[in-house]
């Protein structure tokens, strides 16, 4: 994969992806719809104090030098432009995975990365689920696992938000989440969970009825997390071989700044939250020959003898397209 | 990572198909043909096989994978031929089933007994006396360097027709003979059969001397004998008597073109033949069928990016202020099925700048 000439004329290069090579041949190739990315650019390049004036602000930015095409689905586009029509959005938010540990119940069922997200393994035994999990309960510090299961109490918290930081404009009241978030229309209302289906078989995340807030006695937290088995989504265009997706709800993140300042006890957001949703995982049954194609066996962790496979899950947001890559390891005993 | 903001295409409006006829100029020097990779009738790059029908012409020795096939080059003449039956005739049947397969594929055949036509020196195919050829060289160019046709009034075969050992101008004033299609066009100048638009190869500088032809979409020249065996034109020395074939300094072994049709086996006639051919040239022609997709980018949407490093602490990297205008930086066109497949990818030569104060039309076009 080279670099496109860029000393002349803008050109376009072009090429069929294998999807597409494939649907030529299956006599239904037929394009709908386009998209537009700019994986390459750095935006950090993008200088506001230029001596020489604004007309420069962008000068290494339209220098940047753009790959050929090529023709895996995985690499088109990654990150896509959005499609706002408000010019006046100054901030946007993001996706923060939260790892607070807490007292309440339901901050105890977080999963914390260590610094990856274990998933337990059991493949139906519970015997073994306690043994690792014992394993993970005992090492220093304790390691917040996933049970991998489909009625596991644990799961990833994800919240969505502006993180402008302490003290910064805006930051995390009610009114600031009103006039920066839901005026703009950049409230997720639920999240795409992207998975490798060859490790997972179905997502669980957030019911309607969960509930996070902070407006419990002494501005202390109140709500829960239930979690239901999530909808798959079946025409996602997911540009990873051997990836699914499933749609998971948003809860309405109602963690508000306050006097005595307890948002930062349980939220990672430093300024006003959208949503927050919840990913717990479960692992598919009868793994076997997988650990060791894509993945090491008989590795020592955690005291014992396990296999494990690394991969990563994938979570946007459906208005926002905030984004938060999960680092994930599925674990079990040898 | 999945894109989930998609701009819909109406195939009314954003979705056309052109037609483009694209030409190479494909020069084969004689160099090629004869006596580079190797000594004369042993070189690597010409290839012989058991059968003994043709010859293929490589260009770089054939056994190595980097090898191209060029073209292959047979001869033939019809039972009719006044070579028919003479005495020594090796691969007679041969020689004939090569003329005959060539004349019923690119000519088809006539009458209630369903002869082969006969290859003939004008455009017309009603078998007139004194056009028909009835022996002829085929040189039948490779589809690697003929792609879709060879295009029409572009070929170009330079013929030596001096002494053996001088076959491109030798002192008795024999030269060589160029052969050119160039009264045939698009527009005419050519004739149809079943093989496909056939033109003549005339001599050049003989506007009525017509040595061979040309059959464009099979990329085929048939070439006529009499270019070593008729005078050129305006010239006062005939080829008559050419010694078409001379292997060796022993006078016995030297051969006409009649000699050589009938007492050479194929292969060695082709032989012969490479050893006369100074050049092959003809631009080919390939067409591609594009489809242009037109995706008209608003001046009011795609102007903020999810790219990770466009927010710093969540503020957009572009602005300071609100009332800043947003701005993009397009690199990559991703073209979707209606169920989210990426089919394609274009990308730009550079980051195009995109902000409400313009409006973007990308020409993606698909080639096929």
């Amino acid at each position: 994969m080279a670099f496109l000439d860029n000393s002349g004329d803008i050109i376009l290069d072009a090429v069929l992806t294998e999807a597409g090579r494939r649907k030529m041949a299956q006599g239904n190739f037929e394009i709908d719809r386009f998209a537009l990315g700019d994986d390459e650019i750095d935006y950090s390049l993008y200088n506001k104090n230029h001596a020489s004036g604004s007309a420069y602000y962008d000068l290494e930015l339209l220098q940047t030098p753009v790959f050929e095409a090529f023709t895996q689905i995985n690499a088109g586009i990654n990150y896509g432009l959005l499609p706002f029509e408000n010019t006046d959005l100054l901030y946007l938010p993001v996706a923060k995975v939260n790892e607070l540990a807490g007292t309440t119940s339901l901050l105890s069922n977080i999963a914390r990365q260590g610094p990856l997200f274990y998933v337990i393994d059991t493949s139906g035994d519970t015997g073994a689920l306690n043994r690792i999990s014992k394993k993970l309960n005992d090492n220093s510090p304790v390691v917040q696992f996933l049970e991998g299961t489909t009625d596991g109490l644990n799961f990833i918290l994800i919240e969505a938000g502006l993180d402008t930081g302490t003290d910064q404009t805006p930051n995390g009241t009610k009114a600031d989440r009103d006039n920066y978030l839901v005026a703009n229309n950049l409230i997720d209302t639920s999240f795409s969970v992207y998975y490798d289906n060859r490790f997972f078989g179905t997502v669980r995340g957030p019911a309607r009825a969960s509930a996070f807030t902070n407006a419990g006695a002494s501005d202390g937290f109140q709500g829960n997390i239930y979690l239901k088995r999530s909808k798959p989504i079946s025409n996602a265009g997911l540009g990873i071989e051997n990836y699914s997706a499933a749609s998971i709800s948003a809860i309405s993140n109602e963690i508000y700044w306050n006097s005595s300042e307890t948002d930062q006890d349980f939220s990672v957001i430093n300024g006003p939250r959208s949503v927050v949703t919840a990913v717990a995982l479960t692992v598919k049954t009868g793994l076997s020959a997988e650990y060791s194609l894509y993945g090491r066996t008989s590795q020592t962790l955690f005291n014992a003898t396990v296999d494990y496979i690394d991969t990563t899950v994938y979570v946007v947001g459906n208005r926002s397209q905030a984004q938060v890559q999960l680092p994930i390891r599925i674990i079990k005993l040898s | 990572m999945a894109v989930t903001t998609f701009e819909i295409l109406d195939t009314t409006k954003d979705v056309t198909t052109t037609r483009t006829l694209l030409h190479e100029s494909i020069p084969l020097t004689g160099t090629i043909v004869s006596g580079t990779y190797g000594a004369f009738r042993s070189e690597g790059n010409i290839k012989n096989y058991t059968h003994g029908q043709f010859q293929s012409v490589y260009d770089y020795p054939y056994l190595s994978s980097s090898a191209n096939h060029i073209f292959d080059i047979a001869i033939g003449y019809d039972e009719s031929s006044t070579l028919s039956g003479t005495t020594n005739t090796t691969q007679q049947a041969k020689k004939i089933n090569m003329y005959n397969q060539f004349s019923q594929v690119l000519l088809g055949y006539t009458g209630s007994n369903n002869d082969a036509k006969k290859f003939e020196l004008d455009l017309t195919l009603d078998a007139t006396d004194g056009f028909v050829m009835k022996e002829a060289v085929f040189v039948t160019l490779s589809r690697l360097i003929t792609k879709d046709q060879i295009k029409k009034g572009s070929v170009s075969v330079t013929l030596g027709t001096g002494s053996w050992a001088d076959p491109f101008s030798d002192n008795a004033g024999r030269g060589r003979k160029t052969l050119t299609d160039a009264s045939a066009s698009d527009t005419g100048g050519t004739a149809n059969t079943l093989g496909g638009d056939y033109g003549l190869l005339y001599e050049l500088g003989a506007p009525n001397l017509v040595r061979g032809l040309v059959f464009y979409q099979a990329g085929i020249l048939a070439l006529s004998t009499s270019s070593w065996t008729a005078p050129s034109a305006g010239s006062t020395k005939g080829e008559t008597g050419l010694e078409f074939q001379r292997y060796d300094t022993d006078a016995s072994s030297k051969k006409t073109v009649a000699q050589v049709f009938t007492g050479s086996a194929i292969t060695g006639a082709c032989d012969t033949i490479r050893h006369r051919i100074q050049n092959i040239s003809f631009n080919n022609t390939t067409e591609i069928n594009s489809t242009i997709y037109f995706c008209r980018v608003p001046h009011n949407t795609y102007n903020y990016s999810s790219n990770p490093t466009y927010l710093s602490s969540s503020t957009i990297r572009v602005k300071s202020v609100n009332t800043d205008t947003p701005v993009s930086y397009i690199t990559t066109i991703g073209l979707y099925s209606s169920s989210n497949e990426l089919l394609a990818v274009a990308k730009l030569s550079e980051p195009l700048k995109k902000d409400p104060n313009n409006e973007l039309t990308l020409r993606v076009r698909l080639d096929y």
